[in-house]
């Protein structure tokens, strides 16, 4: 890694480096009383002091709805599948949804290769800034927010200048093209571990996570916990359409027309639906509200756990906002904590999390 | 942290995952053009198609085993997950056995001979086939879940001197639900198998003058006569939810050891390559780790039976 001091001005530098290096810059911008990722055309439209975005960045490489390929009906011949081309700079992650996309990684460029997430992931540049936590962010407790790989560029916000982190060739080579920059003085870093330190500091107590698993497993069949969850829950899917660790997917295919070609095409879907686990004769194997909120935690806290190590939560506190009945993470892993571990239940933290 | 740590010995037997998809370097949601060669009618709502793969390279790439599934294309409607019925000692064609229920099963129903479909796979994990040589074999199918053991039996029978006995049990609600009815009805006969067929009801709603001299009754009623040597026998279950528990109990009675009892389990797989999630039993999922699961490997996921 190579480290950098840039100034807030030399932003524009960047920027313009960006803009004539890939074909498309998108970043965060304000809209309403939200902020988006959203294609940017000039420097002045970035907010990179933005407390989080309604949907996060994953949606530039698992799309909301994605072509796969179109083909012919009645020859069969299937054209098009070829991933889209294009090269895009995304300005502006946090150390959350950068976590995220590396555990979609896991998924998506695993034992298959998605070649249309492949090809998006690896026409990406990925441009990292620094956070503070707001209430309700859970990052802390998934480890989440910390991030050491998976970006090109990071950039620390050290109040008048950017402390910048050098992970990859094109990166570096962007900044000694288009980036006036000076090596970190001793002053530069001891800024930067303050800030560090800060950032450490500004999280409420976080839940202990270890046991997590564990205590699920000792919950599962807990009908009464889950039934008075899965009362609340409204199966509208919003919390798994902001998350940026969720991935579920559906494939339809669109009829043109004309009615000989069509498309087919994939969009997300959520383990909420009622639908989602039925098969054939419709016998649904989640057939309640309980059985696939339970599903839903189960997935992010063990199931994945138990395959890769890691919880597919990065504590971004989306799906909390997103959420109508104050159904979150937080509250979740309080109700699973509460009658065994009741040091740790209850912490301030779960409070910020819900709806408003 | 190896995920497959957890799961019973026989089940590690990995199966070579190098499938077409590797091979070919091909991309794993495009599917391959394949002709329908052949269609028959088997019962009121089940039809068996034949299909060939129309490019030879794809043909030749195109080896499963038994237990496996493909996900079949009808453009412009889906896919749908279907197993794989006939043996994987044929090669150059794979037959589907397909009941009518939903939409891109209805459409299929409506092809006719040359029409182009398209195939996925082969997908999941199969029976461990390998681990299954030189022992007995106890198949217990209810209804469609013939069409997947049809692959293992088919195949068994092709290579039936590495095997010792091999005992079918087959239920079905009346008699012509019965599939592959007129195939199995000959093999009644034969000393190398034991084929034991019941139903559910033996008056047939659709031919009532069909008359039934078969078994009558469920296939766990069949058990009280087999003569079983747990330590040498595998046991293989397909058929709806419902039948899992309690054939699996027969067979515990008869002590076959929870790991060498095996299950073909049903999910909607969307992608077939553990992305989507719509397969997802416990913290596996059914087209990567599955379907075929030991029993031991199946109560371990949470709502899997």
């Amino acid at each position: 890694m190579i480290y950098k001091i840039i100034s807030k001005g030399a932003l524009a530098d960047l920027f313009a480096g960006l803009q004539e290096t890939y074909d498309e810059v998108v970043g965060p911008q304000e809209r309403g009383p939200a902020f988006v990722f959203d294609k940017l055309s000039s420097v002045d439209e970035v907010r990179l002091n933005y407390p989080s975005t309604i949907l996060p960045p994953t949606k530039y490489f698992l799309p909301a709805d994605e072509r796969l390929f179109r083909f012919d009906r009645s020859t069969g011949d299937v054209y098009d599948s070829e991933p889209a081309q294009g090269t895009r700079a995304i300005l502006g992650m946090h150390p959350c949804d950068i976590n995220a996309v590396l555990m979609m990684d896991e998924i998506f460029m695993g034992d298959y290769v998605d070649p249309y997430y492949e090809t998006a992931r690896k026409s990406s540049f990925i441009i990292g800034v620094s956070c503070m936590p707001e209430p309700g962010h859970l990052c802390a407790a998934f480890g989440a927010d910390e991030i050491h790989r998976g970006f090109d560029l990071f950039l620390t916000d050290l109040g008048d200048r950017y402390f910048v982190s050098c992970r990859s060739v094109p990166a570096s080579e962007l900044m000694d093209s288009y980036v006036r920059s000076c090596e970190p003085s001793a002053e530069d870093i001891n800024d930067f571990q303050e800030r560090t330190k800060r950032f450490k500091e500004a999280f409420a107590p976080m839940p202990k996570m270890d046991q997590l698993p564990l205590l699920y497993g000792a919950k599962y069949f807990d009908e009464e916990l889950w039934e008075r969850i899965g009362d609340d829950c409204l199966s509208c899917g919003a919390c798994a359409s902001v998350c940026p660790c969720c991935y579920c997917f559906d494939v339809r295919d669109k009829v043109d027309p004309g009615g000989k070609t069509g498309m087919r095409h994939r969009i997300w879907d959520s383990c909420l639906k009622s639908e989602h686990a039925e098969v054939a004769h419709g016998h649904n194997f989640r057939p309640t509200r309980a059985s696939r909120v339970r599903y839903r935690f189960f997935h992010k806290f063990v199931g994945n756990f138990s395959r890769t190590g890691k919880m597919l939560c990065v504590g971004c506190s989306r799906c909390g906002k997103a959420c109508k009945v104050g159904i979150n993470p937080g509250s979740v892993i309080e109700a699973l904590q509460k009658e065994y571990l009741p040091d740790t239940a209850g912490v301030e933290v779960f409070k910020g999390g819900g709806a408003s | 942290m190896n995920y497959l740590n957890d799961m019973s010995e026989i089940n590690l037997s990995l199966q070579d995952r190098t499938n077409a998809y590797r091979q070919l370097g091909a991309n794993p949601f495009r599917p391959w053009p394949a002709r329908i060669t052949s269609i028959t009618q088997l019962t009121p709502k089940e039809k068996l198609f034949e299909l060939r793969l129309i490019d030879e390279k794809v043909r030749e790439a195109f080896t499963f085993t038994a237990g496996q599934f493909v996900e079949l294309s009808i453009f412009g409607v889906g896919e749908a997950p279907i197993s794989i019925s006939s043996a994987p000692s044929k090669q150059g064609f794979i037959e589907l056995c397909i009941r009518e229920v939903g939409t891109v099963t209805a459409a299929i129903h409506r092809m006719q001979c040359g029409d182009v479909v398209g195939l996925r796979g082969p997908f999941g994990r199969g029976f461990p086939f390998e681990d299954m040589r030189g022992q007995d074999i106890l198949l217990v199918a209810g209804g469609l879940g013939i069409a997947p053991l049809k692959s293992l039996i088919n195949h068994i029978h092709d290579e039936r001197h590495d095997f010792g006995k091999v005992t079918i049990l087959l239920g079905a609600r009346n008699p012509s639900e019965i599939l592959f009815r007129h195939e199995f009805d000959m093999w009644k006969h034969r000393e190398d198998f034991d084929l034991i067929m019941t139903v559910d009801d033996a008056v047939d709603p659709v031919n009532p003058d069909v008359t039934w001299d078969g078994e009558v009754g469920l296939v766990t009623r069949l058990f009280d006569r087999l003569d079983i040597e747990p330590a040498h026998t595998f046991g293989v279950i397909c058929g709806p939810p419902v039948m899992y528990p309690f054939v699996v109990e027969e067979m515990r009675k008869k002590q076959l050891k929870v790991d060498r009892i095996f299950v073909s389990i049903e999910r909607r797989m969307k992608c077939g390559i553990g992305m989507c999630n719509h397969c997802a039993v416990g913290h596996q999922y059914t087209c990567i780790e599955g379907p075929v699961f030991s029993y031991w490997d199946a109560i371990n996921l949470q709502e899997a039976i």
